[in-house]
């Protein structure tokens, strides 16, 4: 290829890095937010969630002391949505951060130790990815019973098949380099070249996936919860504050309003950032997605 | 060149290629007549391919062409994309340089041809398949009757490439663009593919465009050549002349960075040359002659003013252009 | 092709017998006793044993694997312990309901995503395409669930135009049961359609920019025509990849969405009896439903070799 085919590509990219800006920008201001607000909900927060208050029940959004109002018990929207975000940190951070370990051992292994380890690795990852998510879910809080851990668990063994693909391919990539040659030359063992060359090689894919997982966890979470097989009272879920509003007071409140918004924004957010990331860390990448 | 009173298989003049940033193709003017062969040299990044690709009105997103290209009794830059089409692959078609990604991977190359000689003569599925293995057989290729179902991945680089040839002659096409034909294949095979693309366009009497950085390919196959830098022809002339004298400081200077048995020493001593410096970026051209930053003969002159093709009475766009022997003597 | 078609069987019956294995062993060796589940905390070690007998739990686990699925093959999914009612039976009954919904939904959805994608794919850089990408990116971010009640809301509540929930059978009133499918149909067709217009667009995007487009237009095609139906032909391999990966989360979001409009499908029954710990009920259904994503897989595969030949001879 010559420059001049290359040459049409300067134009779009200069557009390109100030769209990924944006979406970088916009990524990680809506993350911060999320973060500090499920951070400020362990030292502060406007009233206890979880206590019902009858004579408070049902108060409008704009309300003193409850900026969005009340539920159908009289708790506090805000220290609910407060106290969900926090919940959605935990699972969905939780399951990603678990299933990135296992993704990457698996993955790595995969790639470097030889032809038997992929196969097998690599078909039972198609295997499990063929399992939907959700069903797992159902298997594991009809035998575990529902609630935080098992949510965890669950979005574990959702995500740890995606995590292995990715790591793996990722991991090729880079042993078929030319330094990974001459790394081998110069006699260094297995577990050194993975230690020191290919996982910081691979660091930028492995921040990236964490963030779409993570943000992928959290619609999951929700999505348990709201079917009343994820994390139960007194932890608090965006999933289930939308099923208990649509339980106790019709769909058209505005109680099934306020945790949507923050699913979407905080889901948003992430995957923004994730997008925002893997321009910066990966350009390669980008095609690919 | 002679006038002549057919009209020429293409004439391109002041042509501009832009995408409102770079500007790609700054002002190239030349003619090909009925029947024809021009080559196009230059450096990656001079601009010879993005020429290519206007002429055939199939330029990237976002480029623009200005001037005039007139082929077929039209001017291109003025025709939509459905007329543009018609021409396509009928007046006017090219071959490109890797047959491996040019070729559509999921279909038979038999269809690949036959639904180019469909399209444009409208004959029905029995006669352009036909054509399309008499078209096979007259490209040397072995048992057409098999090859026509093969996918583009079961056959070879060499074949591949005789494939796009024949999709670029199937129409009998005033002009033939070949964008560095042979870069992609097997050096052992690149002389067999020139020699079946120089018979097959002789034959068929078209005109051809010969775009490449190989100036033997030049020297055996064509009777003018353009040399193109930064987006400009700096020298343009038959092939015997601009070879053996060239005027230009870069047409001398990619002579003789051409490897040949004269400037290879047997002791290792290479007398290889190579032009000092890089092509320029196209956003940040110096001002002047745009070659004036690695030329050996370059004053003030050259980095104030561009000079033209002519300027001087050469047919080069030079201001101290390299005399010939002759011209040293006269003096 | 017939060594490929051979080889995916081989790889689909693999499957189904692994993901058998993985089920059977989650449920017993995350579960412990089945019987004691069932039964609950106040059972008697009597009763429990009694239960344990009757359906050959105290057999080893081996034996109880080996008689689950020579059952299975036979059509018997085993019965509930407490209704006595036959998986199958339960089963079939919200077949029809789950399976309408959900291939409609991703019908829909491919139907939004094929021809949105493809224009945003070609307005690349321009606002019209980044309006679009912003789009489906939100979309991305909607929980289905979310956006089931927010139809229900609009289409439901304030318009008053459809049910916002609730079930009419088909031998009932066709028309019925239309009705009460539109609206869940709609809320897992946009969803998947966001997801999938991020994957089209990033297909033919890549596709378009292939010399094998660019030779289409070489040779006679306009613009449009050399995308339509060059690069379309072979847009089509990663969309069907992507569709097949995407069955899985269909299935996920088809349980949710049933759950939202109150209808008797496959997913309420399941959830059924999660919360009642039928447990034999829950492997036999859900090992249903993963046969029947790892047999869509296998016609992804197998189409995947129908529409490419490089694929195809690679086996």
């Amino acid at each position: 290829m010559n420059t001049t085919t290359t040459a049409p590509t300067v134009a779009p990219r200069r557009r390109r890095r100030l769209e990924l800006n944006a979406s970088l920008v916009v990524g990680v201001a809506l993350t911060i937010g999320f973060l500090v607000i499920a951070i400020v909900s362990f030292f502060w927060l406007p009233s206890n969630p979880n206590i019902p208050n009858i004579k408070n029940r049902m108060l409008p959004p704009g309300t003193v002391d409850h900026w969005l109002g009340t539920d159908g018990l009289g708790r506090d929207i805000i220290a609910q949505l407060m106290v969900g975000a926090r919940t959605s940190i935990l699972v969905g951070a939780g399951g990603a951060t678990i299933s990135l370990i296992l993704g990457t051992i698996a993955g790595l292994v995969a790639a470097a130790y030889g032809k038997i380890a992929d196969e097998t690795i690599s078909r039972g990852a198609d295997i499990m990815l063929s399992i939907p998510g959700m069903v797992t879910a159902l298997v594991l809080a009809a035998t575990m019973g529902s609630g935080a851990l098992t949510t965890i668990f669950a979005l574990t063994a959702f995500f740890t098949p995606s995590f292995t693909r990715v790591i793996r391919s990722a991991a090729m990539s880079v042993l078929q380099e030319d330094f990974i040659t001459s790394a081998k030359l110069y006699g260094r063992g297995k577990l050194f070249i993975l230690a020191r060359h290919v996982i910081p090689n691979i660091a930028g894919v492995m921040i990236v996936q964490f963030t779409l997982y993570f943000a992928a966890g959290i619609l999951t979470e929700a999505g348990l919860s709201y079917l009343g097989v994820g994390v139960t009272r007194p932890s608090i879920s965006w999933g289930m504050m939308l099923n208990e509003a649509q339980q106790t007071v019709g769909i058209s409140s505005p109680l099934a309003m306020w945790p949507g918004l923050a699913i979407v924004i905080v889901v948003l957010g992430l995957n923004l950032l994730g997008d925002g990331l893997r321009d910066v860390l990966d350009p390669k990448l980008k095609r690919r997605s | 060149m002679t006038t002549s009173a057919k009209p020429h298989a293409i004439e391109v003049n002041n042509l501009v290629v832009s995408n409102g940033d770079v500007t790609a193709v700054r002002g190239v003017s030349f003619t090909i007549p009925q029947g024809g062969r021009m080559g196009l040299v230059g450096e990656s990044g001079s601009g010879k391919s993005m020429t290519a690709l206007a002429l055939m009105g199939l330029l990237p997103m976002g480029w623009n062409t200005h001037g005039n290209i007139l082929h077929d009794g039209v001017d291109l830059v003025t025709q939509s994309d459905k007329a543009l089409s018609s021409r396509r692959g009928r007046t006017l078609s090219m071959v490109f340089q890797d047959p491996l990604s040019s070729l559509n991977p999921v279909r038979r190359v038999g269809d690949q041809i036959s639904s180019v000689i469909r399209r444009h003569t409208g004959a029905d599925r029995k006669v352009a398949e036909a054509q399309t293995i008499e078209l096979i057989k007259q490209m040397n290729l072995p048992r057409p009757e098999q090859l026509v179902r093969a996918y583009p991945h079961e056959i070879s680089g060499g074949q591949r490439q005789r494939i796009m040839i024949a999709m670029a002659l199937a129409c009998y096409p005033q002009l033939i663009i070949a964008d560095e034909p042979t870069t992609a294949l097997d050096v052992t095979v690149q002389k067999q593919v020139l020699r079946l693309l120089n018979g097959a366009v002789r034959d068929r009497g078209s005109a051809l465009l010969m775009i490449t950085h190989d100036l033997p390919i030049i020297a055996a196959m064509c009777d003018t050549v353009a040399v193109m830098y930064a987006g400009r022809i700096v020298e343009i002339g038959p092939v015997q002349e601009v070879f053996r004298n060239p005027r230009h400081h870069y047409t001398r200077g990619l002579l003789d960075s051409q490897p040949t048995m004269d400037n290879i020493a047997l002791d290792g001593s290479s007398r290889l040359v190579s032009i000092p410096g890089m092509v320029p970026p196209l956003h940040s051209l110096p001002t002047g002659c745009a070659f004036n930053p690695r030329c050996p003969a370059a004053t003030d002159k050259c980095r104030e003013t561009m000079p033209e093709l002519g300027s001087n009475g050469v047919s080069a766009a030079c201001w101290h252009p390299i005399q010939t022997a002759g011209e040293v003597a006269a003096q | 092709m017939a060594i490929y078609a051979l080889r995916k069987l081989a790889f689909f019956l693999g499957a189904v017998f692994v993901a058998s294995l993985a089920i059977f062993i989650l449920i017993r060796a995350a579960g412990g006793n089945v019987a004691a589940i069932v039964l609950g905390k106040d059972a008697t070690a009597e009763a429990i044993n009694a239960l344990a007998h009757a359906y050959g739990l105290d057999q080893p686990l081996p034996v109880q694997y080996f008689n689950w699925i020579t059952n299975m093959l036979q059509g018997d999914l085993g019965q509930s312990f407490r209704t006595k009612e036959s998986v199958a039976d339960l089963v079939t009954a919200r077949l029809s309901v789950s399976v309408p919904l959900a291939l409609s939904g991703l019908l829909l959805g491919l139907i939004i995503a094929i021809p949105v994608g493809t224009y945003a794919a070609r307005n690349v850089g321009k606002p019209s395409g980044a309006v679009l990408a912003l789009i489906s990116q939100i979309g991305i971010a909607v929980p289905v669930f979310w956006a089931g009640i927010l139809l229900s809301v609009l289409f439901g509540v304030k318009l008053g135009w459809l049910p916002t929930g609730g079930w009419v059978d088909w031998r009932e009133s066709p028309i019925g049961a239309i009705r009460s499918l539109v609206l869940p149909v709609l809320s897992l067709g946009l969803i998947m359609a966001a997801v999938l217009i991020r994957y089209v667009r990033s297909a033919v995007l890549d596709v378009m920019n292939q010399d094998y487009v660019r030779t289409a237009r070489a040779v006679g095609m306009t613009r449009t025509q050399a995308l339509l139906s060059v690069g379309l032909r072979n847009a089509a391999l990663p969309i069907v990849t992507i569709v097949g990966l995407q069955i899985a989360e269909l299935i996920g979001g088809t349980v949710i969405i049933e759950m939202v409009f109150s209808l008797p499908g496959l997913s309420r029954m399941i959830l059924a009896n999660v919360a009642a710990r039928e447990v034999i009920v829950v492997q036999s259904t859900v090992m249903l439903i993963i046969i029947f994503v790892i047999f869509v897989n296998f016609v992804v595969d197998l189409l995947y070799g129908v529409l490419d030949p490089r694929v195809r001879n690679a086996a």
